[in-house]
């Protein structure tokens, strides 16, 4: 039973049947939250949107796995799920902060997760770099393009031979932090909407006051954003399989069937943790 | 990163193992409600041995999903367990309190739909391809849900959700005020069995994995794992339930996780004499 002979890594384009019966799926679940629990039908959408700017970035964040790692391909030498659940999380403490006062208001909440999650990848990218340029003595270059998208500079003269390239390339870094940004503001989107649930419904559940549950409302919308995070995040991981450079990287074009799968995804957990208000 | 994969054949069936494991783990979680009928929570660490069970079936349902080469690495799986099971067991708790006694089932129901979903979109709209990805990933929402539901009630005694969110602290006596933030979900302690849960369902196929896999190794690391997390759980429980029962939690753990360490080692000894073609050194007996 070996991983080569069984054969996968996916078929390539949308599946229209599939993309179609998503998007119904989404449509049920945004009818069942009306009419249950009709306050969270406006945070069933953000979550949704949520959902959907995860499975966007995480496309951008330049992955290799154990080929990067012995310095055969561009990417930080780990697996997508792992990274993108760092620069998530790292965006949801920076949102959760923000969201904890109330002078912010939304725009700010949503940057300062969008921040926390560029930083994460900006930090990681730039340590990469400097574990392969000074510690391994290799220049980045790219293996998928011959000439960096954004500032012209040639790869293959730099490129070792028997490689599909090494390092983390310019346009592989703005990639990363592109998708710590859409990352970190979907996960706090995520948390945001459903903070704004549990604090409005909570207090009525319980007979307490506002204050006195608000630990609860907050474990609440962090354990769900967690794991609301982790299932788009492997989701898209299971649409790149394998290695990733960024947005120049031709398995980059798959995003789209990501975005509707992401969607979906995100809509079906966060009925059921919006469910959970039910009946108050 | 894609990962050639050599998984065992043969050995005891994944059907085999996926009814024992919802089987024990059901029949653990239903255990527990004893609490309510003793003085004190020494059915508690029932719900750890609930986990392990879970743990056990989730460990070959990875097996089974990952020797497709999902080109995503073996922790995936194991992330995408706990992050649908979370959803399904915190729903399953407040079903708790309007149908009682329904929880343990509420949450495999609610974890199948989950998992059936994300493992639909997996095969069909990222068009993975992978037969036993629906199954793979419906099945591990379940232990997901499982393994948190038993250890949150290994740590509180009880998964109804009121009792999670709220805990009666005793002042002066008779007296008792109500404390949200002092409550297992106040306190966030889910994310706490959230890590311990996915680490011990990731680590022992990816530890394993390779030429010489063998299930019975492999599983024995899984329940080694999952007595290791129960540790932790355990001493967690001393600050919710009563002192004698959190003890009987914490020497439970600790005698199964000794029994599945000592075992683990030789099983790990007999695989490396086979694979080296060796012979294990023995020592003389005797009195010489």
């Amino acid at each position: 039973m070996t991983a080569i002979a069984a054969g996968s890594g996916g078929g390539e384009g949308i599946n229209p049947v599939a993309s179609a019966i998503g998007i119904v799926l989404i449509l049920i679940t945004l009818a069942i939250t009306y009419f249950a629990v009709p306050a969270g039908l406006a945070a069933l959408v953000g979550v949704i949107v949520g959902g959907l700017l995860i499975g966007f970035g995480i496309h951008f964040v330049p992955v290799g796995g154990a080929p990067a790692a012995m310095g055969q391909a561009p990417g930080i030498a780990t697996g997508v799920a792992m990274l993108a659940t760092g620069a998530g999380l790292a965006g949801l403490f920076g949102g959760a902060w923000a969201a904890a006062n109330p002078e912010f208001s939304f725009a700010v909440v949503i940057a300062a997760g969008a921040v926390g999650g560029g930083l994460m990848m900006a930090i990681t990218c730039l340590m990469v770099n400097i574990i392969y340029i000074f510690g391994m003595g290799i220049p980045a270059a790219s293996g998928k393009v011959a000439k960096d998208p954004i500032t012209g500079d040639t790869q293959e003269a730099y490129k070792s031979q028997g490689t599909e390239g090494h390092g983390l390339p310019f346009i592989s870094y703005v990639g990363g932090v592109i998708g710590g940004l859409l990352g970190g503001a979907g996960g706090t989107l995520i948390y945001y909407e459903l903070l704004q649930v549990y604090t409005a419904t909570l207090p009525g559940m319980f007979g307490a006051d506002a204050a006195e549950v608000l630990p609860i409302a907050v474990s609440l919308a962090g354990i769900f954003a967690v794991g609301m995070f982790l299932v788009n995040a492997v989701l898209a991981a299971y649409n790149i399989t394998g290695t990733i450079e960024g947005p120049h990287d031709p398995k980059f074009k798959r995003f789209p069937r990501a975005i509707i799968g992401c969607a979906t995804a995100s809509a079906v957990c966060g009925l059921f943790a919006i469910l959970i208000v039910m009946g108050v | 990163m894609t990962v050639q994969i050599t998984a065992s054949e043969g050995g005891i069936p994944h059907n085999t193992i996926m009814a024992v494991g919802l089987v024990g783990s059901l029949v653990c979680l239903y255990l527990t409600y004893a609490n309510q009928f003793l003085n004190a929570e020494y059915a508690a660490f029932f719900g750890g041995l609930a986990a392990v069970f879970a743990l056990l079936w989730g460990t070959d349902t990875i097996k089974n999903l990952c020797s497709y080469g999902i080109g995503t690495g073996v922790p995936s799986a194991g992330m995408i367990a706990f992050g649908t099971g979370v959803i399904a067991m915190l729903l399953a708790t407040k079903v708790e309190t309007i149908v009682p006694f329904s929880a343990p089932i509420a949450a495999v129901v609610f974890g199948a739909i989950v998992g059936a979903v994300a493992g639909w979109i997996a095969n069909e709209v990222m068009r993975m391809n992978i037969p036993v990805m629906v199954r793979s990933l419906t099945e591990m929402a379940i232990i997901g849900a499982i393994v948190l539901m038993g250890f949150t009630a290994a740590m509180a005694g009880g998964f109804g959700f009121d009792a999670l969110a709220a805990r009666e602290i005793a002042i002066l006596g008779p007296l008792t005020t109500t404390s949200y933030v002092g409550s297992l979900l106040g306190g966030c302690l889910l994310a706490v069995s959230f890590m311990l849960g996915s680490l011990a369902l990731q680590h022992p196929f990816n530890a394993c994995l390779g030429p010489g896999e063998q299930q019975d190794r492999t599983m024995m690391l899984a329940a080694e794992c999952g007595f290791l997390s129960m540790i932790a759980v355990a001493a967690i429980s001393f600050a919710f339930i009563a002192f004698p029962a959190a003890l009987l939690s914490l020497i439970v753990a600790i005698v199964g996780w000794y029994y599945t360490y000592v075992r683990f080692i030789e099983l790990s000894k007999r695989d490396a004499f086979a694979w080296l073609d060796a012979k294990p050194i023995l020592e003389p007996k005797g009195d010489d």
